[in-house]
């Protein structure tokens, strides 16, 4: 390639981080103005919301008890779900009769809103730890399984036909063709998994057990602290953005070989 | 070394309701130890599943596939299959791939990694061994297919069209380092190919098929002398049983 088109690909590469950092001073710079402008109590101005943020991150620290509490219930809730949908979604994929027998429930569980299930949960398991365990878990769980069996369907059948040449047995089949060919599948649903982890930790504590991150947000909406408010939202979306990155990296080191098909 | 009686194969139709395709009629051939025999016949005649069938990994309805006497029922150490599309596990490196049908049989792993090696070099990929199948050309990658197929030393190696998806050049050359390593240790092969110039160059039969439901309709041998190379093609002997070839297989073709 010309000397002049190398140099364009360099530039190219450098401004994309130039670029998020101009995307996001656009964001936050018209944030800023409107807010302003508009002199609404509910709606901090962008300066505000990362002052209420170092407030309740640094200066009283308020923000750690409650984000503990809140990710007790992430944690469990998140990896019960791993541990239950996964199998789940590999044997679905692999095994037909099993996949019949599951999709009905699959399709309801998919469509079904979370949310309006909060009230029975409770009722059920009381207002402590278990029940927003359950709502993570109810959150997470089948949309891992989904696209843990779509990996598993995903696998190339001419590899397992090729296995099969060379006298794999099924255990082998497994272990060596569907479960490697599947990764790639079970980190998209890892990923959207966690995302509605999150959310449905948040969303449990907001609508009924006011412990945690979601009684911080209604006490500070009562007080119409907007700044606070944001703030905390920012915590949530930070940690969000912590997990998910830390997943990218993980799915890096455990499967490089997945195809992207995205352009430059 | 292969006994072929009266094979017949039918696929059901998808809903039941109607009627299936039968794709193999009554075929009757026999392979010779140490032979190359290619396979060739119009589109649809059955060939893979002829392939498939020799290697254990269809079933068939009526005859008798038998090698040495014993019937196939599955696959077996005696064959390996090198795949049109080639097969290669995209997470795996070439050394591991070629180590597969090893390891799958229980060698450990040290032990199949060396042999492994040995046929990475064979076929001419070393310094290869730790690239992922993406980081190669679809030539590379078929090396690396056969190199996979010769590591368990089968009896018998069955190529399924394997330089199909390849450009002229790189299938020239992949014939060419076939032979080469063909004449070194004669394995039985069936080799199947759209081709007729890679039919003739590389067989020392040519069978024919008749379109589905396929059956036999000729087996040619071919008389040229080995080792075969560059060479042969200008010979009148290969072209003449080339052009033989095409005019049966073009009568053949429906419409």
């Amino acid at each position: 390639m010309t000397v002049q088109e190398s140099k364009k690909e360099r530039k190219g590469a450098l401004s994309a981080d130039g670029l998020r950092i101009v995307v996001f001073a656009l964001f936050a710079g018209s944030w800023q103005f409107f807010a302003a402008r508009m002199e609404n109590m509910l709606i901090p101005t962008f300066t505000e919301m990362v002052g209420g943020f170092v407030q309740l991150v640094v200066i009283s620290g308020r923000i750690w008890e409650p984000l503990y509490i809140s990710n007790q219930a992430l944690v469990l809730g998140y990896l019960f779900s791993i541990v239950v949908a996964i199998p789940l979604g590999l044997a679905a994929g692999r095994v037909r009769w099993i996949d019949k027998l599951l999709n009905p429930y699959i399709g309801v569980l998919l469509a079904i809103p979370v949310a309006p299930l909060i009230p029975i949960v409770i009722t059920a398991l009381g207002l402590g730890l278990t029940s927003r365990v359950v709502i993570v878990f109810l959150f997470a769980f089948i949309f891992i399984t989904v696209n843990t069996r779509a990996g598993v369907r995903n696998v190339d059948p001419g590899l397992i036909e090729m296995a099969k040449s060379f006298g794999a047995n099924e255990r082998q089949i497994w272990r060596r063709i569907v479960i490697p060919g599947a990764v790639p599948g079970i980190f998209v649903g890892l990923r959207i998994g966690l995302a509605r982890a999150i959310a449905g930790m948040v969303i449990v504590e907001l609508l009924l057990v006011a412990s945690g991150l979601g009684r911080l947000l209604l006490e500070f909406a009562g007080r119409l602290q907007a700044d606070f408010v944001f703030a905390t939202v920012l915590v949530v979306i930070l940690e969000a953005l912590l997990l998910l990155n830390a997943m990218r990296l993980v799915e890096q080191r455990v499967a490089p070989w997945a195809h992207d098909i995205s352009v430059e | 070394m292969i006994q072929v009686r009266g094979l017949s194969k039918e696929f059901a139709g998808r809903d039941g309701t109607d009627t299936g395709i039968v794709a193999l009629g009554s075929l009757d051939f026999d392979v010779r130890d140490n032979e190359f025999l290619t396979v060739i016949g119009p589109s649809g005649c059955g060939k893979t599943t002829l392939l498939r069938i020799v290697a254990g990994l269809i079933p068939y309805d009526r005859g008798e596939v038998s090698i040495n006497g014993v019937p196939v029922t599955g696959p077996g150490p005696d064959r390996a299959v090198v795949f049109q599309n080639f097969a290669l596990m995209p997470w795996a490196d070439v050394l591991t791939n070629v180590s597969f049908g090893l390891e799958i049989r229980g060698m450990p792993k040290a032990e199949c990694e060396a042999t492994a090696m040995g046929l990475v070099k064979l076929v001419g990929l070393e310094g290869f061994e730790r690239r992922l199948p993406k980081e190669l050309s679809g030539g590379m990658q078929q090396r690396v297919g056969l190199a996979r197929a010769l590591a368990v030393n089968p009896r018998i190696l069955l190529m399924d069209e394997p330089f199909g998806s390849l450009d002229e050049q790189t299938r020239r050359l992949l014939q060419e380092q076939l032979l080469r390593i063909w004449e070194q240790e004669r394995k039985t092969v069936i080799f199947i190919t759209h081709s007729m110039e890679e039919a003739v160059l590389l067989g020392d039969r040519v069978m024919l098929m008749t379109p589905r439901p396929g059956r036999v309709k000729e087996i040619i041998n071919v008389s040229l002398k080995r080792p075969r190379g560059q060479e042969t093609e200008k010979s009148a002997t290969f072209i003449e049983i080339k052009e033989y070839l095409w005019e049966n297989l073009r009568s053949m073709q429906v419409a």
